[in-house]
């Protein structure tokens, strides 16, 4: 089976784009899920296997600092690489979600070549 | 802080990198506009050590245009594609502008982005801040960014 990624994020706008950056990078995901916030995607993992997960942080319902925090306590998703698709930069939120395992941090605005770069170096 | 240069390179660098349309700078505004006509407004709320909302006022045949650009798809009506659209690109300017803030030593929080639309509607400005309007201009016409911030 190929691989899969998650996209999470409360903006359905922003799900098309980093799907379409997805593409446009060249990456080969044979199936690109969504969901619209951390209790969506927590929800979608206990049936779905994917082999990354890209998440927005600022999100209503469960922001992505805290999906981080409950993902990593639940055995059979805990170890999937999470990275980060933010609009704050800030060493702060950085920090907080590097220390609750996220793996990578792209700052919007985003181009195709650093979505590429940055999972590059996490898958 | 240089707020209207961080405006400015933010909204062209966000055109430039996700939007792919050309887009020119304007001369920032001399007084305020709260009044807009056929006009969507994204909208995001400031708090924390300095209070405030950055906003994106586009009439609607610029956000239809913004949000079809963005998604690459045809759009003929004002929708919740493009109140997310127009949502999104305050959002990221908005933090853009948290980045600055915190780096200025400010404590600042993002809310998640609202949207207004409508044929005619009116924004009230927080109380005695500093206010700062940027027009630019894509084919389809001129939108304004809009940054009201206030120390707490």
């Amino acid at each position: 089976m190929g691989k899969r990624v998650l996209v999470v994020d409360d903006s359905s706008t922003m799900r098309k784009i980093v799907s379409r950056a997805l593409r446009q990078a060249g990456l080969d995901f044979d199936e690109i899920l969504e969901a619209g916030d951390g209790q969506e995607a927590l929800n979608l993992l206990e049936g779905e296997n994917v082999d990354l997960i890209l998440s927005d942080i600022n999100m209503p319902n469960m922001d992505g600092i805290e999906f981080l925090r409950q993902k990593k306590d639940i055995d059979g998703i805990k170890n999937i690489p999470v990275i980060m698709i933010t609009t704050e930069g800030g060493a702060d939120i950085i920090g907080e979600a590097k220390s609750l395992g996220a793996a990578g941090n792209i700052k919007k605005p985003f181009t195709p070549d650093k979505i590429r770069e940055v999972i590059g170096s996490v898958l | 802080m240089d707020l209207l240069k961080n405006i400015t390179e933010a909204t062209t660098e966000i055109f430039e990198t996700m939007i792919m349309l050309d887009i020119t700078v304007g001369d920032p505004l001399e007084e305020n506009v709260s009044s807009f006509k056929c006009s969507v407004s994204g909208v995001i709320g400031l708090a924390g050590t300095c209070k405030g909302m950055l906003a994106v006022h586009a009439p609607d045949d610029v956000a239809k245009a913004i949000t079809s650009s963005f998604l690459g798809m045809e759009v003929e009506e004002v929708n919740d594609d493009v109140t997310d659209a127009i949502g999104e690109l305050s959002n990221m300017l908005a933090g853009n502008i948290k980045m600055v803030l915190d780096e200025a030593g400010k404590d600042v929080t993002l809310s998640i982005p609202s949207c207004i639309y409508g044929e005619e509607y009116s924004m009230d400005c927080v109380a005695d801040a500093e206010w700062v309007v940027v027009p630019f201009t894509i084919d389809a016409g001129t939108f304004l960014v809009e940054l009201q911030i206030k120390s707490a």
